[in-house]
């Protein structure tokens, strides 16, 4: 999707939802302005630091060889990316699916029956260089 | 939208009349549904295949249990569509997540399907009229449609999220404005079957849309009430009106008695 498409896009979106009766809530600024204008290049996905954050604590655990507890914190990942997904999604779906596979892979890495400790490891990085390439960062 | 009831006196029909209450709980349902089934497979842990048994399972009982019984019973009728709901959904979702299945050729399939079973039930019965469900073969081919219904318009909604970028909050505005169409145009004297089945369709999108826009944070534009929350308040909404529908249900049948 090119920029312009991404604008006319964000603007109808905008007066659409600022008519709809739920208005005075609809669109958090983070959506609309102070966020993107601190990044350089923001991910078409919106702001995307609370996944980062999950998935930079389930690779530490995994660190400390502590699976379990990775595991635990991975699920946190996919709650909260589940719970997300309508909002997220029609940003920019196609990126939505390649942060979703990264991290289904990682969920399927860490929940095998013997887990590959690499495996693991390296899934849980892919989402992490996913999340930080998409905020436009590496 | 009351008098889409008026068209014709029910005997023994084995599903309700279609009331503002009918679409009140047939949009809810979706939501509730969907939650459902989401909770199942993602909070419980219990993944998309176990769910998917668990919940087909519960259907096959709840058709079951719909089939047998002679007459309409709200709270056998209303589970057995919060279900189909689910399943419709689950079907969809398998196709596209699991088989990887293009949107455009599952909306395309499903429409298909779903015409070739208006096709057979009009062959078959001569009607496509939801107000004379009095035999089984009837029945079937209403819940045949019925479970399209729900797999077209989930289908047909994530496609439009998918290829076009349309958020819930666009899609409550999209989906009920074609809502409101349909209805001005059923009370204007365009055909009630047809009026119904597209409606029904429609209001499969629409309250996914309407469910996400308050369960969704304020950060993406919702209202931030969270999934369970919002499913809770619809089941509330729900049981009520079919405790409602119950309890005029027996009333009725008292005075025809």
């Amino acid at each position: 999707m090119s920029i312009r498409t991404f604008l006319y896009r964000s603007v109808a979106a905008l007066l659409l939802a600022t008519g709809a009766p739920a208005g005075a809530v609809l669109f958090a600024p983070s959506a609309a302005g102070p966020a993107r204008a601190q990044s350089p290049e923001p991910s078409k996905l919106g702001n995307l630091a609370s996944f980062r954050i999950i998935a930079a604590d389930g690779r530490a655990l995994l660190d400390k060889t502590d699976l379990a507890d990775a595991k635990a914190r991975l699920k946190d990942l996919e709650t909260a990316w589940d719970e997300a997904e309508a909002g997220l999604k029609p940003r920019a779906a196609a990126d939505w699916h390649v942060l979703d596979k990264a991290i289904d892979r990682a969920l399927t890495a860490v929940r095998a029956a013997s887990p590959d400790p690499g495996a693991c490891r390296s899934a849980v990085d892919e989402v992490v260089a996913t999340i930080d390439r998409f905020a436009g960062r590496t | 939208m009351d008098s889409f009831g008026e068209h014709t006196v029910l005997s023994r029909s084995k599903v309700p009349e279609v009331t503002l209450a009918f679409w009140t709980i047939k949009i809810m349902s979706t939501t509730v549904g969907e939650t459902g089934a989401d909770y199942l497979a993602v909070h419980a842990g219990l993944g998309t295949a176990v769910t998917d048994v668990i919940t087909l399972a519960f259907l096959a009982a709840a058709l079951t249990l719909q089939m047998r019984v002679p007459r309409y019973v709200p709270w056998i009728y209303w589970l057995t569509v919060v279900l189909i709901s689910v399943v419709g959904t689950q079907i969809t979702d398998a196709l596209t997540d699991g088989l990887g299945v293009s949107l455009y050729v599952s909306t395309s399939v499903f429409a298909a399907a779903l015409a070739a079973t208006f096709a057979a039930w009009f062959a078959s019965e001569g009607t496509l009229s939801i107000h004379s469900i009095v035999t089984s073969r009837r029945e079937a081919f209403y819940w045949t449609a019925i479970l399209f219904t729900f797999a077209l318009g989930t289908a047909a909604g994530d496609l439009a999220t998918e290829a076009v970028g349309l958020g819930f909050n666009l899609g409550v505005v999209i989906f009920g404005a074609l809502i409101a169409i349909v209805t001005a145009a059923y009370y204007l004297g365009a055909n009630a079957v047809a009026c119904f089945w597209i409606g029904y369709i429609l209001t499969r999108p629409l309250g996914a849309s309407l469910g996400d826009l308050l369960s969704q944070s304020r950060e993406y534009g919702g209202l931030g009430l969270g999934s369970i929350y919002t499913s809770l308040g619809f089941l509330t909404v729900i049981i009520g009106l079919v405790a409602l529908l119950t309890a005029r249900d027996r009333t009725t049948t008292k005075l025809r008695a």
